[in-house]
């Protein structure tokens, strides 16, 4: 079972999620609207963050579509790691809501929490293999600084393992989360459960 | 180059040719391909209320600049150019002098661009309400939020296949 995780702000608890601005109400949602609401997700008609972005329902469908490709498809690099790097990226980005979320689906994925408390810790340096190291790496300077990543820095990802096929998953994995923190972060903010 | 598909703009930027190694890995995970050239397009789409295509192109190119990433950021200023767009307001962007762009609704969105972009930790309530401040409706802004979380996204992938195509073309 999950142990609650508490370290510098971040967490495995489950959170919630309040738009700061004004969310499309479902009854006045258009049929254009709802249909993208049960594209996206599961519970997406009671989330604050998908009524407030399915103002612009298009744009919402096709940022869906790229996530849940991304996250969820078959094969490729595997979904633990790729919610690792989503944790690692969402930790130097300093989103605590998606850090709470996708460390929580590492632990469901991979049964363990080790590396995440690593990564909330310190991200710099954190996982328990040269594998999960190179991935953490990785996350980390594509994140802070796209421009420097070389064929230097695929080499040490294919050196610890990887596959081609792999390395563009992980690639996928942390460019989405540069798009899903900014929304998180600026969009709203988490709600803690009460003590 | 007459394989290249003309109308994917990471393939195009990145130079990613069919017949290269990783073409062929990114062409496995089609669906993303295509759902992140379906969010360029819908971004950029002329047809979508709000934003006009101007303001959307600046805010894109002010993103690249300040992250930075060059060839994106010369991608969306030939774009500005094709449009037809104020050469000053480019010149301005191009130094980051939001300020003596004169035009309060295109430096808020400009402003938070910058927020979202260099320090995303600090945007906070106050930062967000200088756009309806500014006159931006709430789908504005969510138009805005994606458009410059989009750029987030698209500017490490191109990075991370041009490092893939590095690799490849080394070996």
């Amino acid at each position: 079972m999950s142990t609650p995780i508490h370290i510098h702000g971040f967490t495995n608890d489950t959170l919630g999620w309040k738009a700061w601005l004004d969310v499309v109400q479902l009854a006045q949602a258009t049929p254009a609207q709802m249909s993208v609401l049960e594209e996206s997700h599961p519970k997406a008609k009671e989330s604050d963050y998908y009524l407030f972005l399915v103002h612009q329902p298009e744009i919402l469908r096709q940022r869906s579509l790229a996530f849940n490709a991304i996250m969820y498809a078959p094969g490729g690099l595997s979904r633990a790691e790729r919610e690792l790097a989503s944790t690692v990226v969402s930790r130097i980005n300093g989103c605590v809501y998606c850090a709470s979320v996708h460390a929580q689906r590492f632990e469901q994925l991979a049964k363990r929490q080790d590396v995440i408390e690593q990564v909330f810790e310190q991200p710099n340096g954190a996982g328990t293999s040269d594998r999960e190291r190179a991935i953490v790496d990785f996350s980390i300077e594509l994140t802070l600084n796209p421009e420097h990543v070389n064929a230097d820095s695929v080499k040490k990802l294919i050196d610890a393992g990887l596959q081609n096929s792999e390395v563009l998953d992980l690639i996928h994995s942390v460019a989405i989360f540069a798009w899903a923190n900014r929304l998180m972060l600026n969009l709203g903010e988490p709600i803690f459960p009460s003590a | 180059m007459l394989n290249q598909s003309p109308s994917d703009t990471l393939d195009r930027l990145v130079g990613l040719l069919p017949q290269s190694q990783t073409y062929a890995t990114r062409h496995e995970r089609e669906k993303v391909v295509l759902a992140t050239q379906g969010s360029e397009d819908g971004l950029f789409d002329p047809s979508l209320p709000g934003l006009s295509v101007e303001e959307r192109l600046c805010v894109a190119l002010y993103a690249c600049l300040l992250t930075p990433s060059p060839d994106l950021a010369a991608e969306y200023e030939s774009r500005l150019q094709k449009l037809g767009a104020n050469l000053q307001t480019i010149l301005l962007i191009q130094k980051s002098d939001i300020q003596s762009i004169g035009n309060a609704r295109l430096a808020a969105m400009l402003n938070f661009t910058r927020t979202l972009i260099t320090k995303p930790i600090n945007a906070d309530k106050l930062a967000l309400s200088a756009l309806p401040e500014a006159g931006l409706s709430t789908p504005e802004v969510v138009t805005l939020a994606q458009l410059i979380s989009f750029v987030s996204y698209q500017v490490r992938l191109a990075a991370g296949l041009r490092a893939m195509k590095a690799l490849e073309l080394s070996s």
